[in-house]
C-alpha cells in the first residue's frame, strides 16, 4: 500500500463560484477546512490534507480544487 | 480517479455561465460534474455528444456544458432526443430530466422512448419534489414526506421507476445517489456503452424546499441521510432491490411493496441502491427505423422520377 502523503497538496478555493453551502467542510475527514464568518471555506489545517478529493467530488459549483505538486504546472497554464 | 476541476472547466463547461443559478448545495452540480467526467472517461468527442434537457431546475443543466445542447419544452426531452437520434445516429444523446418532468408531465414520452428502445442515455434526477415551482408534491414524494401541498404528509404511493423501466422494456436501469459520486460516475459510464435506452435514476437533494419541511434543512444533512438510509434498508435492497430510498422524517409511516420478479437477476447486478438491469440481447429498434427511413427515401426518389 502506498504511503499517505501529507502537506504537499495545495487547496485552491475559487470564491467567484463558491456559494458557501458547507458541503466541503462537512465531508473533510482530516479537518483541513474551516469556515470563515461568511461561510466560505478556509484552510487552516492544510498540512493534514491527504488528497482524498471528497471536497472536490461533492462541490456542486466547481469551486474547490486539490492540486498535487506534480500537476501544478499543467493546471496553471 | 477524479479529474481536476480546472481541466473540466476548461474542456467541457462554459465558465462564463457559472456560477449556476441553483441553490447553494444543490445536488444538480454534483450530477453535472459526474456526467462531464463520465463523458471524458469514455473518450467521447464533445462535438459528438448532445445534451437535451426539459424544464425545471434540471433544465438549466444544458446551459453550462459545452456539448451540443437543446433546452426543450416541459417533459418532451425524450421526444426531442428521439428526433435528434434519428437525424444523427452516430451522436451520443444524453437526456436530462427532473422527476416531475420525466414521470408526470412527460410520463408518456418516457414510457414510449423506453418501449422503442431508442439509443440514448436518460438521466432522471429524483429529488422527491417539484423544486422550481415551490415545493409541490411530485410523483416520487415518499409516503409521509411533507411538502407545501401536502402539509400533514403525503399519503400517495410514490412511483418506482425501476418497475416502470422493467415493464416498458428499457435496456439498462441503474439507481445512484449524489452522495456516492464514484459509483454515480461509473453507472453513467456504463450507461454510455449501451446501444439501447439506458436509464439512470439519481437521487438528489432539495434541502431548500423538501428538506426544510422534513428535518433536513442543510444540504450536508440531507446528502448524509441518503447514506444512512441506504445502510438502514441495505438487507432489503440486497435481497429485492425494489425499494426506493425514503428521505422522510423518522416518524413517517413505512409502506410495503410487492417484490419484483428476480428471475434473470444475478448476484452481481444487485447493488446497495437497487438492481442494475442490463439486457444485452435487447433489440435496438433505432436500427430498424434507420433502414425504414432509407427505404422511404428511395421510394420517394422513385415516385418523383415517375411523376416528374
Amino acid at each position: 500500500m502506498a504511503k499517505i502523503r501529507r502537506g504537499v497538496f495545495e487547496v485552491r478555493v475559487y470564491k467567484d463560484y463558491c456559494k458557501a453551502c458547507g458541503l466541503c467542510m462537512a465531508w473533510c475527514p482530516q479537518d483541513v477546512l474551516a469556515e470563515d464568518e461568511e461561510g466560505y471555506p478556509l484552510t487552516p489545517g492544510l498540512s493534514q490534507c491527504i488528497n482524498c478529493k471528497l471536497c472536490e467530488r461533492h462541490c456542486p459549483d466547481f469551486a474547490i480544487e486539490i492540486i498535487p505538486p506534480e500537476q501544478k504546472e499543467a493546471i496553471d497554464v | 480517479m477524479k479529474l481536476q476541476t480546472s481541466f473540466l472547466l476548461r474542456q467541457f463547461l462554459r465558465p462564463e455561465m457559472l456560477p449556476s443559478t441553483w441553490c447553494a448545495g444543490c445536488g444538480l452540480g454534483i450530477i453535472l460534474n459526474a456526467i462531464v467526467q463520465a463523458v471524458h472517461f469514455k473518450g467521447l468527442d464533445k462535438d459528438q455528444v448532445s445534451m437535451v434537457s426539459g424544464i425545471g431546475c434540471t433544465g438549466r443543466m444544458s446551459g453550462y456544458v459545452d456539448f451540443n445542447t437543446i433546452h426543450t419544452t416541459h417533459g418532451r426531452a425524450p421526444a426531442f432526443a428521439t428526433g435528434l437520434k434519428m437525424a444523427q445516429p452516430e451522436m451520443t444523446v444524453i437526456a436530462v430530466m427532473g422527476d416531475g418532468d420525466a414521470m408526470s408531465i412527460g410520463g408518456n414520452h418516457l414510457i414510449h422512448a423506453m418501449r422503442r428502445n431508442i439509443g440514448m442515455v436518460a438521466i432522471v434526477v429524483n429529488n422527491n419534489v417539484y423544486g422550481l415551482t415551490g415545493g409541490q408534491t411530485s410523483p416520487t414524494t415518499p409516503i409521509g414526506g411533507h411538502t407545501t401541498t401536502a402539509q400533514p404528509g403525503s399519503f400517495e404511493r410514490p412511483l418506482n421507476l425501476e418497475s416502470l423501466a422493467r415493464a416498458a422494456g428499457a435496456s439498462f436501469y441503474a439507481r445512484a445517489t449524489v452522495n456516492h459520486t464514484a459509483s454515480l460516475i461509473k453507472m453513467i459510464e456504463r450507461a454510455l456503452t449501451i446501444s439501447g435506452f439506458a436509464l439512470v435514476e439519481v437521487i438528489s437533494n432539495c434541502h431548500v424546499l423538501y428538506g426544510k419541511m422534513n428535518e433536513m434543512a442543510e444540504a450536508s444533512k440531507m446528502i448524509a441521510a441518503m447514506d444512512e438510509d441506504t445502510q438502514r434498508t441495505n438487507p432489503t435492497l440486497l435481497r429485492r432491490g425494489t425499494l426506493p430510498l425514503r428521505l422522510t422524517t423518522p416518524s413517517a409511516p413505512f409502506w410495503e411493496e410487492e417484490p419484483l420478479p428476480t428471475e434473470g437477476v444475478t448476484e452481481e447486478q444487485r447493488t446497495w441502491r437497487g438492481v442494475i438491469i442490463e439486457n444485452k440481447g435487447s433489440i435496438d429498434f433505432s436500427e430498424r427505423y434507420y433502414t425504414m427511413l432509407d427505404e422511404i427515401k428511395v421510394k420517394r426518389e422513385e415516385s418523383e422520377i415517375s411523376y416528374g
